[in-house]
């Protein structure tokens, strides 16, 4: 009856095509694609993605030239002055950086980042509990949507009240505001895990803190990051926002303390720095996007 | 590759195989009877095949066996102990492996994650011989959705081997694969079952996969689903696709399943 019990060695070679096909899938560069799918040679590029920024520069030269508009729309020349005297400086101990950027732009940025951290902290535990229960999902629902659809710096007022007039109140602005998307965008990604791969871990016995931490957020970090992207913009446009009132620093306090002066040279020189701000932290955040789901990029280019 | 592997890997101690045993198990999904008091014994070390038409109710059995669902009546044993929950010793390999694998972790990680809990060495030690074991030695670095459907079903056995089960549940483990990678997967099933001495229990609608794989059959009919027959099947053993499939044995024991999933479908529908 025992035809085979361990001992017994039944060895079939495996096949061939087979390990050919992981290794031909595997060498898979990702350059040859780009390249097809833009299908412009690399010069052309370099021109045409230099061709809009030239023409605002132009735009914003004419204007300054204007003897009306002028008064208000400083040259670009000096406004870019302004903004190397203020935000930089040529002392390496200070990392380059003049006293603006100590003075107002960190502690912009330092609120905007810990009201953003904050969301996301919030969002996640929170979309990550509604996700996983259907009943709490529709209990809150009518809520998420509520705060989402409120015009948040109407609240700015409340914010003031509840925490007084230091970073506080501006922190909690922001936090409100941009948690919504990160929320929303967990509760979709955690909801939509797969019944397989969630049947998978229970009959493996996966303990459920595991399940948590490397199938349910690993499985919905590709959704938590889209809404964190939507998010880290609108954390800059808070960030002003929070500062236009009540504020003794920040780019957006500058922004209306230059305004007030009649100093437009100070103004433009404010805008550049939030230009410089917006690109760095789309960046950084792309590089750990980056990293972080490079999985997710590979997962998705099979299946196209 | 294979004939050095041997050597390297002796195989591991298993613990004494189990049986399964249904007994009058049936489900209802309120008014919709699923399965209706399936009684079969699954003999330990030996592989078994659950073999029906689409629809009768074959995921609901496996569901049931490995205690992620519960029957409305009869009872499910395994080693002599009413299945409550998800029981030690039992590892499954899904249909959809690109849904069962999980894509943000490589080959070896995957195979490692559900003996997460085991001491680092003994961890390594079994992933080394469950990848091993399925000729993939050398992809442990790869991801899932870099390999081949074949390859990721592979992974997906060395999964359920890492973990040592006593029994293996397999829920149309080759549905989605091509032909030729169909009857490697089949050969490697049988080659790993001799080796460790585990019980199997294939689920699957393909009458000549029952046949090929299986110590026994259970044949269910058309829904709501009962038992239409229990078949042993003698042919020797390590089989092969084209020795066995000529054997006349293979062709009677074929020939007479197909009857009984025929007539039991036109019984249905008439």
């Amino acid at each position: 009856m025992t035809l085979s019990q361990h001992g017994t060695e039944v060895h079939v070679p495996l096949s061939a095509p087979e390990s050919e096909a992981v290794e031909e899938r595997a060498a898979q560069p990702l350059a040859p694609r780009r390249r097809i799918r833009s299908g412009i040679p690399w010069p052309v590029r370099v021109v045409l993605r230099v061709l809009a920024p030239a023409a605002i520069l132009l735009v914003w030269w004419l204007l300054s030239q204007s003897p009306r508009i002028g008064l208000f729309v400083k040259d670009p020349k000096t406004a870019f002055q302004r903004f190397v005297d203020e935000f930089l400086s040529g002392d390496p101990s200070r990392l380059f950086l003049g006293d603006a950027t100590y003075d107002h732009l960190v502690p912009s940025v330092g609120r905007a980042l810990a009201g953003l951290g904050i969301a996301i902290v919030v969002g996640v535990v929170v979309g990550v509990v509604l996700g996983l229960s259907p009943v709490l999902t529709a209990l809150f629902q009518p809520m998420v949507h509520l705060g989402r659809s409120l015009p948040s710096p109407a609240l700015l007022g409340v914010f003031f009240f509840l925490f007084g007039t230091g970073a506080s109140p501006k922190i909690f602005l922001i936090a409100f505001s941009v948690v919504w998307p990160i929320l929303l965008n967990t509760i979709d990604g955690v909801s939509s895990i797969g019944q397989t791969r969630a049947q998978a871990a229970q009959v493996f016995r996966i303990p459920g803190r595991d399940v948590l931490f490397s199938i349910v957020l690993p499985g919905a970090s590709p959704k938590i990051f889209a809404g964190i992207r939507t998010s880290l913009s609108f954390a800059l446009i808070l960030m002003i926002i929070s500062e236009l009132q009540k504020s003794e620093n920040g780019l957006g306090y500058l922004l209306i303390q230059s305004q007030r002066t009649f100093d437009y040279a100070g103004f433009w020189a404010v805008l550049i720095a939030l230009v410089v701000l917006g690109v760095a932290f789309n960046f950084i955040f792309l590089a750990i996007e980056r990293r972080a789901l490079a999985w997710h990029r590979g997962a998705t280019q099979q299946n196209d | 590759m294979t004939e050095a592997r041997v050597t390297e890997n002796p195989v591991p101690p298993t613990g004494t195989s189990a049986e399964l045993l249904l007994d009058g198990v049936s489900r209802s999904y309120g008014d919709n009877l699923a399965v209706r008091s399936i009684s079969a014994e699954v003999p330990a070390s030996k592989i078994s095949v659950i073999v029906g038409p689409s629809g009768c109710g074959k995921s609901t059995l496996l569901r049931i066996i490995s205690g992620l669902d519960e029957p409305t009546a009869g009872r499910v044993e395994f080693e002599g102990v009413p299945v409550k929950g998800v029981p030690e010793g039992l590892a499954m390999v899904f249909q959809d492996y690109s849904r069962s694998l999980y894509p943000w972790m490589r080959v070896d990680k995957n195979v490692a994650f559900p003996i997460k809990h085991l001491p680092a060495k003994e961890r390594a030690e079994r992933v080394r011989f469950a990848i091993d074991e399925v000729g993939l030695s050398g992809k442990e670095k790869l991801y899932p959705w870099q390999m081949s459907g074949g390859m990721q079903q592979r992974v997906a056995i060395a999964r359920a081997l890492a973990s040592h089960p006593k029994l293996l549940l397999m829920d149309e483990p080759y549905a989605s694969v091509d032909a030729q990678t169909r009857a490697d997967l089949e050969d490697l099933l049988m080659r790993i079952q001799a080796e460790l001495g585990i019980t199997v229990l294939v689920v699957t609608h393909d009458i000549d996969e029952s046949v090929y794989l299986a110590d026994r059959i259970i044949v269910l009919s058309a829904p709501p689903s009962v038992v239409a027959e229990v078949i042993d099947v003698d042919l020797p053993r390590p089989r092969d696709h084209i020795a066995t499939k000529t054997d006349p044995r293979f062709v009677e024991i074929r020939g007479h399943v197909t009857r009984l999933l025929r007539s039991k479908e036109q019984a249905t529908s008439a």
